[in-house]
């Protein structure tokens, strides 16, 4: 029994273990710490794979695993190690380039123990059964990431800080208050017990109302997305990865725990709505990316608009819509880190986050710039890449539930994602590269992991292995609450 | 109107009192959230609008189900985190306030797109 909460013990005692090597080491063995924090991570990932076959509830059933929450773990804690490797030019200082304009990010420590930290609320919050767990896991998964989105002492990620605080305290306050009616409706705090308990009354409507306002800034759903572009420009480019994959991912978990779980009984009544956000942050999100010059911004709209297409599986009860909802947001995770390491590789060298900037760049870093348009290509849904399979899976189901105007929203959608992604493209293969520009230099590790990812998102879409176990695993999952 | 409220202000106090007085305080804190300029003024507002998720939390358990205690319970851990997440907020205004000289949340528009 003890073993299912493994995962999560390890990954909070290493978070103290780098707390306290942190501060008995001097500033130049400090390297350690990194390696430490993915020897922690990998253990964590052991201790998934050692449960696996095993689901089960702890602490009266306060805590419980089953076959989603492994791979949602497994991808929070893949994710996390994954930016830890893209921070690590920029935390220890390994400029390749002496006029590389970036400054280096201070407090190593401070900084792993804080990424450990939010990801083991959101490991929490996969495994949540009570709103109170599942209230204050998903708060440990937000309030560190206020604080890393500030790291960089300027004043663009101190105004990114503050628009994140106040907005993210207003959404978990929605929440709070949307999580304080259920119960005034039930009387209960265990999540079962709540779905049981509910009968439709306009009360139940406020509350989820509330609820879905909370969700959608997790989320980044139009209308709630209007912090995601200043946050995602201030904050230091490892950490506008993360949000931009994790911070997502919790956001899924989120909707899994309350649309299923919660209000799986009353599916046919928010069916529509999930339809009508779903075009909307879709198409404001493409709309909002076509526009931007900041290689960031892009990114944190390209974001929005894929939360778009990944809601789109909790349009039908199909036995296949936990798998293709889970492997599109494996593919969305790898395929966008793989385009953020290209990023941070760029800017850490030329200290630019402008689109333009990335002109020439094929002929001066031919194997970098194959990686971004593989990258790109994946997100915009290209055949064979796996954006592509993820789609598909998504798009059919929405077709299979009779959604067939949404499915050709998407269709169009892909298409105008297409024009602004081979904007990139078209400035790294066909503008000239700047007068004088040199190759820029590759640090291994940074080389390392977009070769790796690159290679991992072809693959998925490439072999079906991956999505066959998923799916064997988790198709029975969403009939126990949906009905 | 005004006969119903001077009857529904003498009757003995029940959940609908107690939830017109947290849906006034979390009405409150949404027009400070939306009009202070000043951002601990902000901050000040989230704290109404969490202190009015946890009255509620109290009352449900009161008069919904008095049996146990797990809105108490919830109330306490909402303390808990109004803590943490002002904290939070207070170091990075202090941060900014360093770099900008001012938390004045119309200021706040160095980044366009």
């Amino acid at each position: 029994m003890f073993t299912l909460i493994l995962p999560e013990l390890i990954v909070i005692l290493t978070a103290f273990l780098i707390l306290g090597v942190d501060l008995f080491v001097s500033e130049k063995n400090r390297v350690v710490l990194a390696p430490l924090t993915l020897v922690g991570l990998g253990a964590a990932t052991a201790a998934i794979f050692f449960q696996m076959p095993e689901a089960g509830a702890l602490f009266g059933g306060r805590f419980a695993v089953d076959s989603v929450t492994w791979w949602f773990k497994f991808l929070f804690i893949l994710s996390t190690g994954i930016t830890i490797a893209l921070s690590l030019d920029m935390l220890d200082g390994r400029k390749v380039l002496e006029n590389a304009q970036t400054p280096r990010l201070r407090f190593r420590g401070e900084y792993y123990t804080i990424l450990l930290f939010t990801l083991s609320g959101m490991m929490f919050l996969v495994s949540a059964r009570d709103l109170i767990t599942l209230y204050v896991s998903l708060e440990l998964a937000t309030i560190p990431l206020f604080v890393l989105a500030s790291w960089k002492r300027d004043g663009n990620a101190g105004e990114a800080g503050l628009k994140y605080v106040i907005m993210g305290a207003l959404a978990s306050a929605l929440l709070l208050y949307g999580f304080s009616l259920l119960y005034g409706l039930t009387g209960q705090t265990d999540l079962h017990a709540i779905s049981q308990g509910l009968t439709p009354s306009p009360l139940l409507w406020l509350a989820v109302a509330l609820i879905v306002s909370g969700i959608g800034f997790k989320m980044t759903i139009v209308p709630f997305h209007f912090w995601a572009a200043e946050v995602y420009q201030g904050a230091p480019t490892p950490i506008t990865a993360y949000l931009s994959v994790a911070s997502k991912g919790a956001g899924l978990a989120l909707m899994f725990q309350l649309f299923f779980r919660v209000f799986g009984g009353f599916f046919k009544d928010w069916q529509i709505a999930i339809a009508v956000f779903a075009a909307l942050t879709m198409t404001l999100g493409n709309l909002g990316a076509i526009v931007q010059n900041n290689i960031k911004r892009f990114m944190a709209f390209s974001a929005i608009s894929q939360a778009g297409y990944m809601i789109m599986g909790f349009l039908g009860p199909q036995k296949e819509s936990i798998a293709s909802m889970i492997f599109y947001m494996w593919v969305y995770v790898i395929t966008n880190l793989a385009v953020f390491g290209v990023i941070i590789f760029h800017s850490n060298q030329t200290g630019k986050e402008e689109i333009t900037d990335y002109r020439g760049l094929a002929q001066t870093n031919p194997l970098m710039a194959l990686g971004m348009m593989l990258g790109l290509f994946g997100l915009a849904g290209i055949p064979p890449l796996s954006g592509f399979v993820g789609k598909f899976f998504l798009f059919s189901i929405a077709s299979a539930t009779g959604f067939h105007w949404l499915v050709a929203v998407a269709a169009v959608n892909s298409t105008i994602s297409l024009y602004y992604y081979l904007r990139i493209v078209r400035q790294m293969y066909i503008e000239p590269p700047a007068a004088g520009a040199k190759a820029l230099e590759v640090s291994p590790v940074l080389g390392f992991t977009v070769t790796t990812t690159v290679l991992a998102s072809v693959a998925l879409g490439v072999f079906p292995f991956f999505y066959n176990i998923v799916n064997a695993q988790t198709s029975g999952w969403m009939s126990l609450f949906v009905k | 109107m005004g006969e119903n409220l001077v009857s529904f202000l003498e009757k003995t106090p029940d959940v609908s009192h107690w939830l017109v007085l947290s849906s006034l305080l979390f009405s409150i804190g949404l027009y400070g959230l939306l009009t202070r300029r000043n951002a601990v003024g902000i901050l000040m507002s989230v704290e109404l609008l969490l202190n009015s998720g946890a009255l509620n939390f109290i009352l449900f358990n009161r008069f919904i189900s008095p049996g146990n205690i797990d809105g108490q319970v919830m109330s306490i851990f909402v303390i808990a985190i109004a803590a943490a997440e002002v904290v939070v907020g207070m170091a990075i205004f202090v941060a900014l306030f360093q770099q900008r000289k001012t938390v004045d949340v119309t200021q706040m528009n160095m980044m366009k797109g």
